[in-house]
């Protein structure tokens, strides 16, 4: 059976080649490492479940997407459909790094009437010693365009969960003060499924204790 | 190599190959292609760094040489795959070059350049074919939202390599040398037409992908004899005139979207 969920959640992550978003998103979704993993061509689907808090669960649907340029011919009809996103650069490659911008500048052009909330992830954060990217001009640049910056390791599972529980927290407080809200025909935020008995249990508990009062 | 006028090519061009390997080196060409190595068939003990002789190597000149020689099309992730199982069959880093040359620059329309749109007018011509012969799962894709992109971009790209098993693919890709590209629409249709009912089951995105995914796994698709003769059954009539004239209409449609 399908689990409950409060909302459903589209997000995408993007970000150069080989900096590690499938493996980002497998360790995720299936709690495991690969060594190595195929190059992604195309578009790949992934989800999973969070709480956020106790009894109030999102369920995640998480775009992979290819990062060698050309792809973004095909990626680029998935972001208009997401509500977040994770950005990813590999702190020990100064390229992908200095292509944020770029990534950034993209998603815009292509997601409008609507926008994405990112946060800006400087991953594999275990191969401290190859770094070539300090964390302050990381925050420096997530700042300016008023993202979060996380750090993270799919190897040794570091803020893997943070990330993307930190990023469902935000656009869920949005979507709760009316700054983002469910629209037809965008399948970024979607209501969720909640059966009828719960809500006849909560409102059975309520009615008694009215009673007791 | 004669049916696809690979032969022909190599013979006609002697020295071709190598004068491109010993070509000027342009750096960013080299560097995609070298970030790709470690993730071809890693599984595969002839592509590991320790294997003698080392496929790596002939895979990298193979890809390098190509990118010289068809500069509009470079490198493009996923000719990796192809290029690493022309290696493996034929043991020869000329041959696999000029089938590359066969493959990319004259039997695939314009997959792999830069804008793909050769690539995406074939997804979106699948999409048409599954409308007129498979309409209820046309109407379910639309009513999940599921662009075609999402689920058989592998299929295009890499040619069924790492989609259906080695045996099947390779039977698939000797009718892609003697007739064309058209067979990989015969491919995908008869894999979604014979699992039409699975996948009209699918509740949701997620699972429509999972579906996607499953339906091409399973002992319809292993045993490679029966398989290829459903191809040119299961789908039904399917002619060139077709193919071409819905490429034209997708192809306008395409690029009236930019």
């Amino acid at each position: 059976m399908e689990a409950i969920w409060l909302y459903q959640f589209r997000l995408i992550v993007i970000g150069d080649s080989t900096v590690g978003k499938s493996c980002l998103i497998r360790r995720f979704t299936e709690g495991r490492f690969a060594q190595v993993s195929d190059p992604t061509v195309g578009v790949d689907f992934f989800s999973r479940l969070v709480e956020i808090e106790p009894g109030k669960r999102i369920k995640l649907q998480i775009w992979d997407t290819a990062g060698q340029e050309r792809f973004r011919s095909i990626t680029r009809a998935y972001y208009r459909n997401s509500v977040g996103g994770l950005l990813l650069f590999d702190i020990t490659n100064r390229r992908s790094f200095q292509n944020v911008h770029e990534w950034l500048e993209e998603t815009k052009v292509h997601v409008q009437p609507y926008q994405i909330v990112f946060v800006l992830v400087g991953h594999k954060c275990d191969l401290d010693t190859q770094r070539q990217v300090t964390r302050h001009e990381a925050e420096k640049l997530a700042a300016a365009y008023g993202m979060k910056y996380i750090e993270t390791s799919a190897r040794d599972a570091i803020n893997v969960e943070k990330a993307f529980t930190d990023l469902t927290r935000d656009i869920y407080e949005l979507v709760k003060r009316g700054d983002i809200t469910i629209q037809e025909g965008w399948e970024g935020v979607k209501s969720g499924f909640v059966p009828n008995v719960v809500h006849s249990s909560e409102e059975v508990v309520k009615s008694e204790r009215r009673c007791l009062c | 190599m004669g049916v696809s006028g690979a032969q022909a090519r190599m013979d006609q061009n002697p020295g071709y190959y190598h004068r491109l390997l010993q070509g000027e080196c342009s750096g960013r060409l080299e560097e995609a292609i070298r970030t790709d190595m470690n993730r071809t068939f890693p599984d595969n003990v002839k592509f590991r760094k320790s294997a003698d002789p080392c496929l790596q190597k002939t895979l990298y000149n193979v890809l390098v040489a190509y990118g010289r020689h068809n500069q509009g099309v470079g490198y493009c992730q996923g000719m990796n795959f192809i290029a690493g199982y022309l290696v493996l069959i034929t043991k020869s880093e000329e041959k696999s070059f000029w089938l590359l040359d066969a493959l990319v620059g004259r039997i695939l329309p314009d997959y792999y350049s830069p804008a793909m749109l050769g690539l995406k007018t074939d997804q979106e011509v699948l999409g048409e074919l599954v409308r007129t012969k498979l309409p209820a799962v046309a109407a379910l894709m639309d009513r999940h939202g599921v662009l075609w992109t999402l689920v058989v971009s592998r299929w295009f790209i890499c040619l069924f390599v790492d989609v259906l098993p080695v045996e099947t693919v390779l039977r698939i890709w000797d009718c892609l040398f003697s007739e064309g590209s058209k067979i990989l629409f015969r491919v995908a249709l008869t894999l979604i037409k014979h699992h039409q009912a699975f996948i009209l089951e699918a509740s949701s995105v997620a699972d429509t992908c999972e579906r996607f995914k499953e339906i091409t796994r399973g002992s319809f698709v292993t045993e490679c004899h029966t398989f290829m003769q459903k191809i040119f059954s299961e789908p039904g009539s399917l002619s060139m005139a077709t193919i071409t004239k819905l490429r034209e209409s997708c192809r306008a449609r395409l690029l009236a979207q930019g």
